[in-house]
């Protein structure tokens, strides 16, 4: 039961009996109307039996003193004759009002009147008689006929009303019985139709309470299961992680953060994360910013910065890569931060010893060149010098001498050309990057000779950007012997140079781009290209080249990605390297990845 | 004996202008081409005792065209002469003999000499040379 419907059945439980019992006392107030009806008939008729009786008296009265006033002649004995003149004439008015709606007793009263005024004629005959004929007796048999008649018809009319008012009584103890026996019926129905109806929605609710117990009690279990799953979890993971509350104390550590920061999850528990998580940058060795400040201040997850070292509640040192996030709660409140983080020393020994490896593969390839390139002519003065023992011709030994210092000439230039490429600086210098991509192409010209290679090149002249030489030369070696390669037997290559004006990221700087007519990179190789081991050249390639150029350039501030050309001469791949004027790169030799 | 005549392709022209000079020296009557595809139509039109190849070359390298030859003539012996060490195993096969260059003149010609006495056509250097 959801609560609209939790409500509605209150509603209906509060609602549901009041209409009832209105409806009830309204039935109720009908049948004491009913009552009060029949009442007030009864008093009705017990007032027209009183008034006809009264009436009846006020009879015997008038009676009563004309038989004095017969009698003995004296005129007080006619004082009740007088007295009961008036009080009949107004309860005859006032039985007439009482009767109009009774059209029997209207007209029995109509025939009582009549009698009353004959017997009045009569009456008011015998008092202007002389004394001596007052006891007469026709008269007084007259008289009481007369007075016998008023008699019965009253008592007529008094036994009509008591009829009237039995029938009466009748009816109402009638409705007496009815008023009660609806009372019972009712309120036994109402009470039974309330019982029964509470009954089945308080079941209702009742249901809905234990089942929505059952499902709190399965999510409580759930959740139970559910936090014991995390931990277990975040126990046994191979990573460092700490939580913390939004206040940045320390709310859950694991194994590996206990180890790496050598708290122990009891201790560290409830304390700030800056005393626990203790990091410097490598090379500074000044505190770094508290991730979990950060992550307030930003409200997203943050990486660290390189160079980032963890040092230990014993002093040991670790470095670490790693990453804040924020908990937010449901209603998008940031209820804590979590952080997580591994010890990457070995990982970054093993990088520095990968750049070094590609490093040498580089320096093996630079020697097999400079081999091929320094024994032509060694084999050409060999051969001359060859030919001088024996010659004994002046000319011919003077042309051999000339041919011999020529080619000992080209020897040399080729060797002060590769020294040049390993003096490298401590600090990064001013780099003409015309010059230095003009040196790599004299290095591959042979090369691009050979394979018949038509090379383009579009180079502004008056590009320099800070770095350090070697390091630029090793990565534009890389990219153009790449696209060489790419681009095969007559393939062709162009090289773009260009000023790069600052963007979102960067400052303002150089753009170099090349692109070869080979059959380009697979879009699942682009993904992988910059990763260290990943190469498209099967067993002749290191898989390191690309990985070291971009940690190079990196290093230096810069950018490199793989960009589409769109010149359908060069349909191969195309890289674009970004070298800010300015370069970020402090000192020469550091790991580049 | 009649003078075996040799064919020398390189595409260093000053480099093969002198060891021309050298074979010359020795005896031997050479022919040269600066690029493999000039070599194979000299090697086509005439009577060669033996051929020095370079492998490192534009347009054809020294494999392609010892395989060319190979295919056509294949009695003919091929030295191949390099700068490089680490020369593809398959191209080594093709050639009799492989010298590196540096090794000298005097070796160079030792080695031409017992390739061409081992081989069926094989002929010295003849005594009246052009040098």
């Amino acid at each position: 039961m959801n609560p609209p419907e939790f409500n509605r059945t209150l509603r209906q439980l509060v609602t549901l009996p009041i209409l009832l019992l209105v409806l009830m006392a309204g039935f109720l107030v009908w049948q004491i109307a009913a009552a009060t009806v029949a009442q007030r008939a009864l008093d009705h008729s017990d007032e027209v039996t009183a008034q006809l009786q009264e009436l009846q008296n006020l009879f015997i009265d008038e009676e009563t003193g004309l038989r004095g006033f017969q009698l003995t002649g004296d005129p007080v004995m006619l004082d009740p004759w007088k007295a009961a003149a008036g009080p009949i004439q107004s309860h005859f008015a006032m039985l007439r009002r009482m009767l109009a709606g009774d059209t029997a007793q209207s007209r029995a009263l109509d025939d009582l009147e009549i009698r009353y005024n004959q017997w009045l004629g009569f009456a008011n005959a015998v008092l202007h008689q002389d004394a001596a004929s007052l006891n007469a007796a026709g008269m007084n048999q007259r008289g009481k006929a007369m007075m016998d008649d008023i008699r019965a018809a009253t008592a007529s009319m008094v036994r009509h009303e008591e009829n009237l008012r039995a029938a009466r009584s009748q009816h109402a103890r009638w409705l007496q019985r009815r008023e009660l026996v609806s009372l019972l019926v009712s309120a036994a129905v109402v009470g039974l139709f309330m019982g029964l109806f509470t009954r089945h929605h308080v079941h209702a609710v009742s249901a809905s309470y234990q089942r929505r117990i059952a499902e709190i009690t399965d999510r409580s279990n759930e959740l139970v299961e559910s936090q014991q799953w995390f931990k277990t979890t975040l126990e046994s993971i191979g990573d460092a992680v700490i939580a913390c509350d939004q206040r940045g104390a320390v709310s859950f550590m694991n194994a590996v953060a206990e180890k790496l920061t050598g708290w122990p999850s009891a201790q560290a528990r409830g304390k700030p994360l800056a005393k626990v998580f203790h990091i410097i940058n490598e090379q500074t060795r000044q505190a770094c910013e508290n991730p979990v400040d950060k992550v307030r201040r930003l409200k997203r997850v943050v990486g660290l910065a390189n160079h980032t070292v963890l040092v230990g509640r014993d002093g040991r040192e670790y470095v670490i890569d790693d990453s804040a996030a924020p908990i937010m709660s449901g209603a998008g409140k940031m209820i804590g931060v979590v952080l997580v983080f591994r010890d990457v020393t070995e990982e970054r020994q093993v990088q520095t010893a990968l750049v070094a490896s590609e490093k040498l593969a580089v320096a093996g390839r630079l020697a097999a060149s400079i081999a091929h390139e320094i024994h032509n002519p060694l084999d050409s003065v060999a051969n001359l010098h060859f030919l001088l023992a024996d010659e004994n011709d002046p000319a011919k030994r003077e042309e051999y001498l000339r041919l011999a210092q020529q080619e000992l000439g080209r020897t040399m230039q080729i060797s002060r050309t590769m020294l040049s490429l390993y003096r490298e600086p401590r600090a990064p210098i001013q780099i003409d990057l015309r010059e230095l991509i003009e040196g790599v192409l004299l290095l591959v010209d042979r090369r691009l000779q050979h394979q018949g290679i038509g090379l383009e090149t579009r180079i502004a002249g008056d590009l320099s950007v800070e770095g350090f030489p070697a390091e630029l030369r090793q990565v534009f070696t890389n990219l153009i012997m790449n696209a060489v390669e790419a681009a095969g037997a007559k393939g062709k290559l162009r090289i773009t140079m260009e000023r790069a004006e600052s963007a979102e990221m960067h400052g303002a700087g150089a753009a170099i781009e090349i692109a070869d007519s080979g059959p380009g990179i697979p879009p699942e190789a682009v993904k992988r290209l910059f990763q260290p081991f990943f190469t498209t050249k099967g067993a002749d390639g290191t898989g390191l080249g690309l990985w070291v150029s971009m940690g190079i350039v990196q290093k230096h501030g810069g950018s490199i990605s793989v960009v589409s050309s769109n010149d359908p001469e060069l349909p191969g791949a195309c890289i674009r390297v970004f070298l800010p004027a300015r370069t970020m790169a402090q000192q020469a030799g550091e790991p580049a990845a | 004996m009649p003078i075996s005549t040799i064919l020398c392709i390189d595409d260093e022209a000053l480099g093969l202008e002198i060891r021309k000079a050298v074979l010359e020296r020795a005896g031997y009557q050479v022919l040269t081409a600066v690029d493999g595809l000039t070599g194979l139509s000299l090697f086509r039109g005439n009577a060669i005792d033996g051929v020095v190849l370079d492998y490192y070359m534009p347009e054809m390298n020294g494999g392609a065209v010892a395989e060319a030859m190979r295919r056509e003539r294949p009695e003919i012996p091929i030295m191949l002469l390099s700068a490089y060490i680490n020369l593809p195993t398959e191209v080594v096969q093709l050639a009799d003999v492989t010298v590196l260059k540096g090794e000298g003149p005097r070796e160079l010609l030792e080695k031409l000499r017992a390739m061409l006495h081992s081989g069926s056509t094989a002929g010295g250097p003849g005594t009246g040379g052009t040098a």
